[in-house]
């Protein structure tokens, strides 16, 4: 049977865990050999230097060689280096003679308990650690740790490390372990060991740009926002020097929003940054119910609003919760069951 | 972005054996876990940088940092929001119909004020200043006149279910007295009494620690005063 090029997709299953090596070592670097002979031929048929092709490069050659319009990047020709296509296996965890290598391989989980003890051990060396230095009569150090910029390793993400399957219940203790770790203020000791299983968060989300004001005929300073809602979409232009009047659709918001809480939303952005006779609103909307229209038009405001504003009180804004689409929609009516959560009538007979 | 991983522990109550907790994957939402929930007020915002405590400043770097979930409707940094009313009105719901609830409170209020007023009028001059025409704080004392203190729980132990007297979180003791004063308006009330009527009514009774909201919650004290001797029950 030739073993075929597998796509990612497949390969999310932890095929790692999945049992001893269904490719054997030889198989594995008789792979490598053969990419990285492919890589030489393809930069000469290239025409590029063979030493310095990167894979990007393999990347565009493929796709200029191979075009293909399929809408799964996943599904078009690639070429990879083998460690990226077949999953770390786990070797066989026994001799000759049939005896494990490892001291836990009866629990069944070995990896993850040897795990937990080693971190254990750490948690007690810190533990000493500081017992000395208050011995001592030394003060403890406390550099904080910068919550914000990390997060620890996902379940998924730790099953990859160990090469075995784990429980959330299991994985949840784990974590538990580290934070309690972390909590101690001797853990600058150990601040490689948890490095191992935490991640850089990018930190800054994508600066958004905010569009300078523009002028009308008349000199009025005025900005255009968009926004919407589960449907509803929404345009606002914001004018300056006005009197807080609002029209929505050619129609004032009083006679379009009958409803008090609607109004409520949609003054919210002005209230907020208390500038609410100071701005004339022009809005139109379509689509959604009247909720949805609302907060669609509470979005685009708060979008136009933004040119208005100091950085600032754009940053309180996001905080606030405006400046963010609300992703809920309606779900989806699911077969077998009368609506989306809720199931047919159980009958006994 | 969607995200599977809200998370319930789901303690299995069986005395006198401790709980190993599982973790079940219950509900989810449709924001990544990372966003964090938005905070409308705008005092917070404009508090300088001194007067904050450790705990705040290590809030707002991670709010610089993290993403923030849209503020659902019934937010707003209007000084007529109450988080109370709301959730007096969310519970007072029927079948989604907001707009029915927000008007039945309002004018809820609204015949509190004007009790209170027509009782203003006819009093003394001594007795006019004791007298709150405030319907907001007239509602805030009446729930909290009505919160029980202590509340009793079902513990099964040798084959029989004793009622066990358990202290209350805050959240719980806020939902019983708002359950009870909804309940008991809706089902001891004459036909053809409405609802902002009876609300009230009762609100003003709770107010003066009076009518059968408070006498619930007191019968209930009785209980679990009756049934000190299992308390040690309580394994939590």
């Amino acid at each position: 049977l030739r073993l075929i090029h597998t796509s990612t997709a497949v390969q999310r299953k932890n095929v790692g865990a999945s049992g001893p090596e269904k490719y054997t070592e030889a198989f594995i670097k008789k792979q490598i050999e053969e990419f990285n002979l492919g890589k030489r031929h393809l930069a000469n048929m290239m025409g590029e230097d063979p030493e310095t092709f990167t894979q990007e490069d393999i990347d565009r050659a493929i796709a200029y060689l191979f075009p293909s319009g399929l809408f799964d990047k996943q599904a078009r020709p690639m070429m990879k280096h083998p460690t990226e296509i077949f999953p770390e296996q786990r070797k066989i965890q026994w001799g000759e003679d049939g005896r494990p290598f490892h001291f836990l391989f009866y629990t069944g989980k070995q990896s993850y308990y040897s795990l937990m003890h080693e971190t254990y051990e750490k948690l007690l060396s810190a533990q000493k650690y500081q017992d000395q230095l208050i011995a001592q009569d030394l003060p403890l150090q406390k550099e904080k740790r910068n919550l914000a910029g990390s997060r620890w390793l996902t379940k998924i993400e730790l099953e990859e490390m160990l090469l075995e399957k784990l429980s959330d219940n299991d994985y949840s203790r784990f974590i538990q372990l580290l934070q309690k770790l972390v909590a101690l203020p001797c853990s600058d000791i150990e601040e490689k060991y948890i490095q191992k299983f935490s991640k850089e968060v990018p930190v800054q989300m994508q600066k958004v740009l905010i569009e300078p004001l523009q002028h009308d005929e008349r000199g009025v300073a005025f900005s255009t926002g968009e926004g919407r809602r589960k449907t509803a979409s929404a345009t606002a232009i914001v004018y300056d020097n006005g009197t807080g009047k609002m029209t929505v659709n050619g129609k004032d918001i009083l006679h379009y929003f009958p409803v008090l809480q609607d109004r409520e939303q949609l003054l919210f952005p002005f209230q907020f940054l208390d500038r609410i006779g100071k701005h004339d609103t022009v809005c139109t909307v379509s689509g959604g119910g009247r909720s949805a229209q609302a907060g669609a038009i509470r979005l685009a405001c708060a979008k136009a609003l933004r040119s208005f504003v100091t950085e600032k009180e754009v940053e309180f804004m996001r905080q606030a919760g405006l400046l963010t689409v609300d992703p809920r929609v309606k779900e989806r009516k699911k077969p077998g069951q009368e609506g989306a959560r809720r199931k047919f009538t159980w009958k006994k007979r | 972005s969607t995200s599977l991983s809200r998370h319930a522990v789901c303690p299995r109550l069986q005395p006198p054996f401790s709980c190993p907790s599982r973790l079940m994957q219950v509900r989810w939402s449709r924001y990544s876990p990372s966003f964090l929930e938005p905070e409308v007020n705008k005092e917070f915002y404009q508090k300088p940088l001194e007067e904050l405590t450790e705990e705040e400043r290590e809030q707002r770097e991670l709010k610089a940092v993290r993403p923030i979930k849209a503020a659902p409707p019934t937010l707003s940094s209007s000084v007529f929001r109450d988080p109370m009313i709301s959730k007096f009105t969310n519970m007072m719901m029927k079948d989604g119909n907001k707009v029915l609830a927000r008007s039945l409170m309002t004018q809820t209020l609204e015949a509190i004020k004007r009790k209170q007023l027509e009782k203003y009028h006819k009093a003394p001059e001594n007795e006019k200043e004791t007298i709150e025409c405030n319907p907001y704080v007239i509602f805030h004392q009446a729930l909290k006149n009505c919160q029980p203190i202590i509340g009793l729980s079902n513990i099964t132990k040798g084959g029989k279910t004793y009622q066990v007297p358990v202290p209350l979180k805050d959240n719980r003791k806020r939902f019983l007295a708002m359950k009870w004063m909804i309940t008991e308006c809706r089902e001891n009330k004459h036909r053809r009494t409405l609802m902002p009527e009876k609300l009230s009514q009762e609100l003003l009774l709770a107010f003066n620690n009076e009518g059968p909201i408070i006498k619930k919650k007191h019968v209930l004290h009785k209980m679990a005063e009756a049934n000190r001797a299992y308390a040690h029950f309580r394994w939590w």
